[in-house]
C-alpha cells in the first residue's frame, strides 16, 4: 500500500500510561490484520506520564500505517477518542482499549457484521476477566440502567471494542465522558442501526486499571443528560412545559388543601387564625417554580435557535452549491 | 505633537529597531502604578543585558492618563515604547487583550505597573521559555513580606490554587513570560487574566514556575476594601466552574439541586406519612421550608439540563482537546493534520 493512499479501515486506540502494552498491542494488530489490504492504526496518547509516547512514536516512525497523536495533557478517554476520530481516514473506524484486554483478532468479525448493513457494531465481552465486585457488578447495574433509560439494547456499553461507519461518527460529537454512551447517543440523535457481536476478553497483563468504583453520581448525571437529549432534542420547551405543568398541579393541590381546611375549625383555641400561610405559601412557591421552568424552556429554545439554523444550513444549504 | 504624528514617530523607531522585536513587554496600568519611566528603564536594562531586542507596550486605564506622560517623552527620544489607553473603564484582562493584539515579539512578557519581583527575574523567565516552557511564571520566593499579604496568598491558594493540582504556588504574581501564540490561543475574558497560568494548564500548556526574589516595594502590607474580596471570591467560583464543569454543567447544578431537592423531598414524605397518621398538616411551617427546598432543587437541576443542552448542541463546533507540538519522533502536530 502506498503511504498516501486512504485506508478502508482505521483502528483508533486511546493510550494512557501503557508503555508495556503498546508494543505487543501493535504487533497483535499487525498479525490480526495481515490479510486485510489497507488499514491504519491511530494511537492517541492521552498525556501519559510514562514512556508510552516514546515507545509508540518509535514504532510509528518506522511504519507509515501507524499514526501517533499526542494530546497536550490528560484529557480523558472521550477526548482521546474524538481526537482519533478526527484524524482517522477510513470508512470504517474500530475503537479498542490500549491495555490488551480486547483482542485485535475480533476486528474482522466486527467489520464483517458492520458490512451486513449496520452503522455501529458493539462487542460484548464473553467470560469477562475482571474483578467481580469493583468492575463486573457496577458495570451490570450501569448497563441495566442505560437500557432502561435509553431503550438501546446494548449488553455491554463498557466494552471499548466497537466498529463504526465514518458517516455516523461525523454526526456524533463527543465531550465530557460521553464515549460510554455512544450507542445510546447514536440511536437517539442519528437513528443508527446497531448490532452486537461477542468478543474475546483477556485479563490485564500490564499496568493497573484506570477506572474507579465511585462513578455512580457522574453516571446518573450523564444518563439524565442522554435521556433528555434523546427525548427532548426537538423541543426542550416541551420538557420544561411538562415540569411546569406538574408544578402547577402541586400548586392546585395545596390550594385545594387550603380551601378544604376551612371546613374544619378556622381558628385555634386562643382565637388566632389557623394555618393562614402554610398552604397558600406552598402553592405560591409551586406557581413560582412553574413560571421559572416555563421561562427556562423559552431560554433553552432561544439558545438552540442559532444552532438549528446552522444545522439546517449544513443539511440543505450545500445543495445550492451543486444546483 | 499630534496623536498621529506620535504614532508615526513610534513606527519609525520600531522600523529602525527591526520590525519584529524578540520580546514584547506588556505593562497593564490598572492598580497602584509606580512611576512608569523608571519601571521601563529597569526592565529594559535587564532585557538589553540578555541581548534581546524588545518593545514595551503600556496599556493604561483612563484613570491613569497622567502617568503615561513621561513615557511619551521616552518615545520621542526614540525608545521602543508604545502607549495605549482604553477608551473607557475596563479591567486588567481587557487591557491585556488590547496589548496582546498589538504585540509583535515572539515572546511576550506581562508585568504589572508595580514591582513584585526584582527585574532580574525576567532573565530566568526568558531562559525558561526558550528552554521549552510554554509559559513561565515568577514565584515570589522566599516570601519576605507582611504576614497579612502571605495570609491572603494562602487563602487564594486554598481556593484557586487547588485547581492547579499543586503545580503553582503564586498565582497572584503578575510577572509572566510566554510564547506569543500561547497567549493568543488562551481565551481571556472577564477577570481571568490573573489566573492565566491556571488557564494555560487547563489548555494543556507546559507551565513552569521560577522562584524570584521579591522586590522591596512589594513588601508592605496591603489590605483592600470588602468589595475587592467579594469580587475575588466570585472570580474563583467562576474559575472553578469554568475549569471543572464547563463540559458537564449538570454535575455541578445536579449535585446542588439533588441535595436541596433531596432534603425537601424527604421532609415532604415524612410529613405526608404523619398526615396520614392523623397529624394536621396545615399549621406546620416546616411544609413551607420543604416545598421551598424542593422547588430550589428542581430549579438547579433544570438549569443544569439547559447547560447540558447548550454544551451538546455546541459540541459539533468545539474540540476540547489540543494536540501537543511534536516532541516525539513519529507523532503528528496539531497544525499538520
Amino acid at each position: 500500500m502506498p503511504p498516501f493512499a486512504v485506508p478502508d479501515l482505521s483502528i483508533v486506540v486511546p493510550l494512557y500510561n501503557e508503555e508495556e502494552s503498546v508494543g505487543p498491542l501493535i504487533d497483535a494488530v499487525r498479525d490480526a490484520l495481515a490479510g486485510h489490504h489497507s488499514w491504519e492504526l491511530v494511537l492517541v496518547d492521552d498525556g501519559s506520564r510514562d514512556t508510552t509516547a516514546q515507545v509508540a512514536g518509535a514504532i510509528a516512525a518506522s511504519d507509515p500505517r501507524i499514526v501517533l497523536l499526542q494530546l497536550a495533557r490528560n484529557y480523558g478517554q472521550t477526548q482521546a477518542m474524538q481526537a482519533g476520530f478526527d484524524r482517522a481516514r477510513g470508512n470504517i473506524v474500530v475503537t479498542m482499549d490500549g491495555d490488551l484486554q480486547n483482542d485485535p483478532r475480533d476486528i474482522p468479525l466486527l467489520v464483517a457484521k458492520l458490512e451486513e448493513g449496520y452503522d455501529l457494531v458493539a462487542g460484548y465481552r464473553m467470560r469477562r476477566q475482571d474483578k467481580v465486585v469493583t468492575r463486573k457488578i457496577p458495570s451490570w447495574v450501569a448497563n441495566r440502567m442505560i437500557i432502561w433509560l435509553t431503550g438501546v439494547r446494548i449488553r455491554d456499553n463498557g466494552c471499548s471494542l466497537k466498529a463504526y461507519r465514518r458517516d455516523l461518527l461525523d454526526q456524533l460529537h463527543l465531550y465530557s465522558d460521553m464515549h460510554r454512551f455512544l450507542p445510546a447517543l447514536a440511536a437517539a440523535t442519528a437513528n443508527a442501526r446497531i448490532s452486537e457481536v461477542p468478543v474475546r476478553h483477556h485479563a490485564r497483563r500490564f499496568g493497573v486499571s484506570k477506572y474507579g468504583l465511585t462513578r455512580v453520581a457522574k453516571l446518573l448525571a450523564d444518563l439524565l443528560t442522554i435521556k433528555m437529549i434523546a427525548s427532548f432534542r426537538e423541543s426542550p420547551l416541551a420538557m420544561f412545559g411538562v415540569g411546569a405543568l406538574m408544578s402547577g398541579l402541586f400548586a392546585t393541590a395545596f390550594f385545594v388543601a387550603w380551601l378544604w381546611s376551612f371546613r374544619e375549625a378556622p381558628v385555634n383555641l386562643d382565637g388566632s387564625p389557623l394555618n393562614a400561610y402554610v398552604f397558600p405559601g406552598s402553592a405560591l412557591l409551586c406557581i413560582a417554580l412553574a413560571v421559572f421552568l416555563t421561562m427556562l424552556g423559552l431560554i433553552a429554545e432561544e439558545a438552540l435557535q442559532k444552532v438549528r439554523a446552522e444545522e439546517q444550513l449544513e443539511r440543505f444549504g450545500a445543495r445550492e452549491v451543486h444546483g | 505633537m499630534t496623536e498621529l504624528a506620535r504614532r508615526e514617530h513610534a513606527g519609525a523607531t520600531l522600523a529602525r529597531a527591526g520590525a519584529h522585536p524578540d520580546v514584547s513587554v506588556i505593562v497593564t496600568v490598572v492598580e497602584r502604578p509606580e512611576p512608569l519611566d523608571a519601571l521601563y528603564r529597569e526592565y529594559a536594562a535587564v532585557l538589553a543585558s540578555c541581548g534581546m531586542s524588545y518593545e514595551f507596550i503600556f496599556v493604561a486605564h483612563p484613570f491613569f492618563h497622567e502617568m503615561l506622560q513621561p513615557l511619551m517623552a521616552l518615545q520621542q527620544q526614540g525608545e521602543p515604547v508604545r502607549t495605549m489607553e482604553s477608551p473607557r473603564s475596563i479591567g486588567e484582562t481587557a487591557l491585556l487583550r488590547m496589548g496582546l493584539a498589538d504585540a509583535r515579539g515572539g515572546i511576550v512578557i506581562t508585568v504589572p505597573a508595580y514591582r513584585q519581583v526584582q527585574p532580574s527575574a525576567l532573565r530566568e523567565l526568558l531562559t525558561a521559555v526558550e528552554g521549552g516552557a510554554d509559559l513561565a511564571v515568577a514565584r515570589r520566593w522566599p516570601r519576605l513580606d507582611s504576614k497579612v499579604n502571605r495570609l491572603q496568598n494562602l487563602a487564594l491558594h486554598l481556593t484557586a490554587g487547588r485547581l492547579a493540582n499543586g503545580k503553582l504556588h503564586d498565582v497572584a504574581c503578575g510577572v509572566r513570560a510566554a510564547r506569543r501564540d500561547v497567549l493568543q490561543d488562551i481565551p481571556l475574558y472577564g477577570d481571568f487574566a490573573r489566573f492565566l497560568p491556571l488557564l494555560a494548564i487547563y489548555n494543556g500548556y507546559n507551565v513552569v514556575e521560577v522562584a524570584s526574589e521579591q522586590h522591596p516595594s512589594d513588601l508592605p502590607r496591603r489590605v483592600y476594601g470588602p468589595g475587592v474580596y467579594v469580587r475575588r471570591l466570585i472570580d474563583v467560583l467562576g474559575l472553578y466552574f469554568l475549569l471543572r464543569f464547563t463540559e458537564k454543567p449538570l454535575r455541578f447544578f445536579g449535585l446542588i439541586g439533588s441535595v436541596l431537592a433531596g432534603i425537601g423531598g424527604i421532609a415532604l414524605i415524612v410529613m405526608l406519612v404523619q398526615r396520614m397518621l392523623g397529624q394536621p398538616l396545615g399549621d406546620r411551617p416546616l411544609l413551607l421550608l420543604a416545598v421551598l427546598l424542593a422547588t430550589l432543587g428542581v430549579q438547579a437541576i433544570a438549569l443544569g439540563l439547559v447547560g447540558e443542552m447548550i454544551v451538546h448542541f455546541n459540541a459539533s463546533r468545539r474540540r476540547s482537546y489540543r494536540l501537543r507540538e511534536p516532541r516525539v519522533p513519529g507523532s503528528e502536530s496539531a497544525r499538520s493534520s
